[in-house]
């Protein structure tokens, strides 16, 4: 699974980093989201479910693939 | 008139729609439901006639169109004469709201000034600060088994935080509490209004001076940032500046004090869930705190006025209509929370609307999250069987501006002070401001406040 963040949709309102804290980091000045890193673990793959689905924005979007 | 220039072809959705009667509070749930099933979108002809969107989708799609609607607030008619984020527009509202009431460019760029003070990691700073507010608030009342919820724990620590922030001396911060409640929930037409006007002007005189003296001799914060703005490629002028420190002041009090008073009383009913939510804290907090944002929308909408004609959300709008975006009942639609009208300390998926959406996002919501879950976990270690007494517990009459409480008295079994008293508090808290230049942007100081004891 691959996990992008639309930097124009985000606004910072930091729901998926409180859900999937190991999968997105916020941005010390503004507090806007962005992935660690491109391919989700699949450990993590429910959590990162979980926050494109609790996105106020709809920010998160993944596509299925392989890690 | 023809039906196209009245509009009457485009408003045939139609609700009569008064969010600031004692009614839409008593029946905020049958009303919400009703128009959620039957006009998620709908013209009102109250204030003037405007739109009303409830359902989220229309809500999500509406608020996310910053293209075609806006903020502003021309007080002096110098663009489009357009009213701000208030329906209807107060007669006493001399100034802008704040970049609230703004649109881009000066919009962005205010909250590009203030978002380094702001994000989560520049408001972890202050944790110490909160915990130590909170613990002082409670060693007030703790001997004697007796608290106000909002009088003695909500009304005061997000109050003396946001000055701390602020870069204001926290000493005055009863200057400003009293009266920046009291302004969400006297009615125009109280006896009381001449007295609250007062205190107004007493805090507006401080603002002012507070101001004046940070431009004559810097000291960090939210003030700070704001005189040294290049906003536009201009220096804004003190009434602009007012206005915005204004906003960071009514964002930053009454809010939370609502939001944390209602999830108290609800946790107080509840005695099982308060229990399961003090043991399970470390899975549920996170949760837990976004229901009680979802369910009890501390700020239950914004007005917008259509900047250009459009179609949104499957409806025509014509520039110069206004419109009310309500958090509050989107965050009640079943189509995206199941058992909208019940609290779910667990809920997952929760896209609540509760800090807005779009590029007028709370800039606040990561202070909020903070001090609410701070306060929340306080009461529960250290006052767990409280019980609220209805009799003496004051809701907000209306729910039109703030869903907020007067008061939420409560008794539990008295437990041992920790340390010292609100005041003696305040004044290390200052010290450790001063010292420290905790009101820094995280920019210029990345670490966290040492409180002394």
């Amino acid at each position: 699974m691959k996990v992008h963040v639309d930097p124009e949709r985000c606004q910072g309102h930091t729901l998926c980093a409180m859900i999937a804290p190991e999968v997105f980091e916020l941005d010390d000045i503004d507090g806007h989201s962005s992935p660690v890193g491109e391919n989700v673990p699949a450990e993590q793959e429910a959590q990162v479910m979980q926050a494109v689905r609790s996105c106020p924005e709809q920010a998160i979007s993944i596509t299925e693939g392989p890690a | 008139m023809s039906d196209e220039a009245s509009g009457a072809d485009r408003r045939k959705s139609r609700y009569q729609f008064d969010r600031h009667t004692p009614d839409y509070r008593h029946h905020f749930e049958a009303i919400t439901a009703e128009m959620l099933a039957q006009c998620p979108l709908a013209w009102s002809d109250t204030y003037g006639g405007h739109w009303v969107a409830a359902g989220h989708r229309e809500v999500f799609e509406l608020a996310r169109s910053a293209e075609y609607l806006s903020n502003d607030h021309d007080v002096h008619h110098e663009r489009r004469g357009y009213q701000g984020i208030t329906i209807p527009t107060p007669e006493s509202m001399k100034f802008q709201a704040g970049f609230l009431e703004m649109d881009p460019p000066e919009q962005r760029q205010y909250r590009q000034a203030l978002n380094p003070y702001l994000s989560p990691a520049a408001v972890a700073r202050w944790a110490p600060v909160v915990t130590e507010l909170i613990r002082a608030c409670l060693d007030e009342k703790i001997e004697t088994g007796q608290i106000d919820f909002v009088d003695d724990l909500a009304n005061v620590v997000p109050a003396i935080l946001t000055l701390a922030m602020m870069g204001i001396p926290l000493a005055h911060w009863t200057i400003y509490c009293e009266p920046t409640h009291a302004a969400v929930y006297t009615p125009p037409d109280s006896p009381d209004m001449l007295r609250l006007r007062d205190r107004q002007i007493e805090m507006y005189r401080d603002m002012f001076a507070q101001l004046a003296a940070i431009k004559e001799q810097p000291r960090p914060g939210l003030i700070d940032a704001l005189a040294r703005a290049d906003i536009n490629g201009r220096t804004p002028q003190d009434m602009e500046l007012l206005g915005v420190m204004a906003l960071i002041i009514g964002g930053g009090f009454d809010t939370t004090t609502a939001l944390t008073a209602h999830a108290l009383e609800w946790l107080g009913e509840h005695p099982d869930q308060r229990e399961r939510l003090s043991r399970e804290r470390a899975s549920l907090l996170d949760s837990a705190t976004e229901e009680f944002l979802r369910f009890y929308t501390p700020a239950p909408g914004d007005g917008r006025t259509i900047s250009a004609d459009c179609e949104i959300a499957g409806q025509r709008f014509q520039e110069g209509e206004r419109l009310w975006l309500s958090w509050a009942m989107s965050n009640r639609d079943p189509a995206v929370f199941e058992n909208p009208n019940q609290i779910d300390l667990a809920r997952t998926g929760n896209r609540h609307h509760s800090f807005g959406l779009g590029i007028h996002r709370c800039i606040g919501s990561n202070v909020a999250r903070m001090v609410f879950k701070q306060m929340i976990t306080a009461v529960l270690d250290r006052m767990p069987d409280y019980r609220c007494d209805p009799a003496g517990t004051v809701h907000y009459e209306t729910i039109g501006v703030i869903q907020g409480m007067r008061h939420l008295p409560a008794a539990f079994t008295p437990g041992p002070r920790l340390g010292a008293g609100l005041d003696e508090t305040i004044q290390a808290i200052q010290r450790a401001c001063d010292e420290q230049r905790l009101a820094e942007p995280v920019t210029v100081r990345k670490a966290g406040a040492e409180i002394g004891h």
